[in-house]
């Protein structure tokens, strides 16, 4: 009999199903990760090598998920990659451009990744200073929408293409994603913000923050392989495979539906969850607390 | 141009070794530092490459 599981089935499949919506969708998968436990009282012990393996496992299962989305994409971006190396100059083939720009946008966020994870998330990784980045997320993504409405509806800037994005631009937009090391302020909420300022359409603004997701949930889950094989890895390992599954099907539907959406719609709806799901948390929290 | 992409080649290149090898910082092994460090590595070369070819007609 199993006694030393660090979560439950359940629990399991309810954080999978989290991680693959939450990841794609602009409301914080780490805000969440930390948040719901905490509301939940769940007892998981989310320094345990198990648990880590547990999480790794779902990135994976995200990743793959992403790649599989876009794989055609990918393909064409990587021989756009190639042809630019071999002559030694970036063209005027967008997947080139693109496949640059998602070079330019993943530096940023590698190197203050590696540099600043473990400092920040000791710092802040905790349910109440969370719930509050979750609210500034939703303050963000207004305060962007507002903005790209007075430079684009009111002031009559034009839009510009993906590709026609600059070098300097892809770094800003790799910038403002590293925002989302602290938790509660999402990767791709941040990412698409960016890219609105940057004169992008909603569209392709999302569609440049979920190419930029792929290489940093892969190179982070990849980086994490070895905890799999930690010792108390095996734990899990039903959890972890039926969690990989479901955070890959959830991630895939997630990642289908915004690129529908985002055609019509903007941040808005998004913004305003973060707001009122960051508040009640907040109020839970500290009431709890007081309790 | 050409000469800083090199030489901002080799330095990181050198400060991946240093944390691969866990000389870098004393509290031991940085392996995913020594891994952007490359990575940085690799994208001077890339930029030096790009400063040397020839602009096409």
């Amino acid at each position: 009999m199993r006694t030393d599981a660090v979560v439950t089935f359940v629990q399991a499949m309810l954080l999978a199903v989290l991680q693959g919506v939450s990841e794609l969708f602009p409301i914080s998968s780490l805000g969440h990760t930390v948040l719901v436990p905490a509301l939940f009282h769940w007892n998981v012990d989310e320094g345990s090598d198990a648990f880590l393996a547990f999480v790794v496992a779902l990135h994976l299962g995200t990743a793959l998920a992403l790649v599989a989305f876009y794989g055609r994409e990918w393909l064409a971006l990587g021989a756009g990659l190639l042809a630019s190396l071999v002559r030694g100059r970036i063209g005027e083939d967008p997947n080139e451009r693109v496949a640059w720009l998602l070079v330019a946008g993943t530096v940023p966020v590698a190197v203050l990744g590696v540099l600043l994870e473990s400092s920040v998330k000791r710092l802040f990784a905790a349910p109440l200073p969370v719930a509050l980045f979750l609210v500034a997320n939703g303050g963000l993504m207004l305060l962007g929408e507002r903005l790209r409405r007075r430079q684009h509806v009111n002031a009559g800037h034009p839009y510009r293409a993906l590709d026609r994005l600059g070098m300097r631009d892809g770094v800003l937009v790799g910038l403002a994603q590293s925002l989302a090391l602290l938790p509660g302020i999402s990767r791709s909420g941040a990412a698409i913000v960016a890219g609105l300022l940057r004169d992008l359409r909603h569209e392709d603004a999302a569609r440049y923050s979920f190419l930029l997701a792929t290489p940093v949930i892969f190179a982070a889950a990849a980086l994490e392989i070895p905890k799999l094989f930690a010792p108390d890895a095996h734990v899990v390992l039903v959890e972890a495979l039926a969690g990989a599954v479901l955070a890959g099907v959830t991630a895939y539907a997630s990642v289908a539906f915004l690129t529908r959406w985002f055609r019509h719609n903007d941040l808005r709806p998004f913004a305003w969850y973060c707001i009122v799901a960051g508040t009640l948390a907040f109020a839970l929290l500290v009431t709890k607390d007081i309790a | 141009m050409k000469q800083l992409a090199v030489i901002l080649a080799v330095a990181f290149l050198i400060i991946a070794v240093l944390y691969w090898t866990g000389h870098f910082y004393p509290t031991g092994v940085h392996t995913k530092h020594g891994i952007v460090a490359a990575a940085l590595a690799l994208l001077c070369l890339v930029w030096f490459r790009f400063q040397s070819a020839s602009p096409t007609r």
